[in-house]
């Protein structure tokens, strides 16, 4: 299969090992926005894991060439090698419930024939409220105004 | 190996309209962004104009437009 357009051939073999080998993940932040139309941009996709000390999770990285970093001094944990780049590992995340609580609110998009868990845009917004920095404060209504209108576009009657 | 295959695929979703669908959509869209400004009248109208412009775009390709703009600006920073 070619790879679908944001990503490369070793980003997605990766997604999809990781989806494969039934690692309980989901991409939230901005990456996770724009996924449902909001007009902003990022530079990364943040993938949020439910137990980053899960063997599957360093197995599936092993398959691909890539490898987990654990958190060290002013270093975040993160992945590192063939197809990691464009993905950060988020492990904390502001104002919501706990990932399993969190899981039901995603929506699914299609990678291939794998389904991608996205945090809901509803979701989004309430962490970006609550985390509240600098770079939050100027997306907030950004994504409150395309949740108003996602909102709309889900309502709109279909046409017989 | 890999930009060219990318041009491809965006070259072949060009898709030629003429100018009357052109305007249909466009006044269509106009109706949309007004019916949701009716409904959020505090809404910035072309945050709201944006995100239905992108609904019409697959989940993937809305991320794609994303993340190269996020970059262009990061370099345009450096």
């Amino acid at each position: 299969m070619a790879a679908p357009l944001p990503f490369s051939e070793s980003e997605l073999r990766l997604l999809q090992v990781l989806l494969k080998r039934k690692v309980r993940f989901m991409v939230v932040g901005l990456s996770a926005a724009t996924l449902q139309g909001a007009p902003v941009v990022t530079q990364d996709v943040d993938l949020w894991f439910e137990n980053l000390g899960e063997p599957k999770i360093s197995q599936a990285l092993q398959e691909v060439g890539a490898a987990y970093v654990p958190p060290s001094n002013f270093n975040p944990p993160m992945l590192a090698g063939a197809g990691a780049e464009l993905f950060d590992i988020v492990i904390r995340m502001d104002g919501l419930g706990t990932f399993a609580e969190e899981f039901k609110n995603c929506v699914d998009v299609r990678l291939g024939r794998q389904k991608l868990k996205v945090l809901s845009l509803e979701r989004i917004l309430a962490s970006k409220i609550a985390a509240n920095r600098a770079k939050d404060k100027l997306t907030i209504p950004v994504l409150r105004d395309a949740l108003a209108a996602t909102q709309s576009v889900k309502r709109r009657p279909k046409k017989k | 190996m890999e930009s060219i295959s990318f041009h491809r695929r965006m070259k072949n979703r060009v898709q030629p309209i003429d100018a009357a669908t052109a305007q249909r959509w466009a006044r269509r869209l106009t109706m949309r962004v007004g019916k949701v400004l009716a409904a959020h009248p505090q809404a910035n109208p072309d945050n709201v104009r944006h995100t239905l412009i992108l609904l019409e775009q697959p989940p993937l390709e809305r991320l794609q437009r994303s993340l190269i703009r996020g970059r262009a600006t990061a370099i345009f920073r450096k």
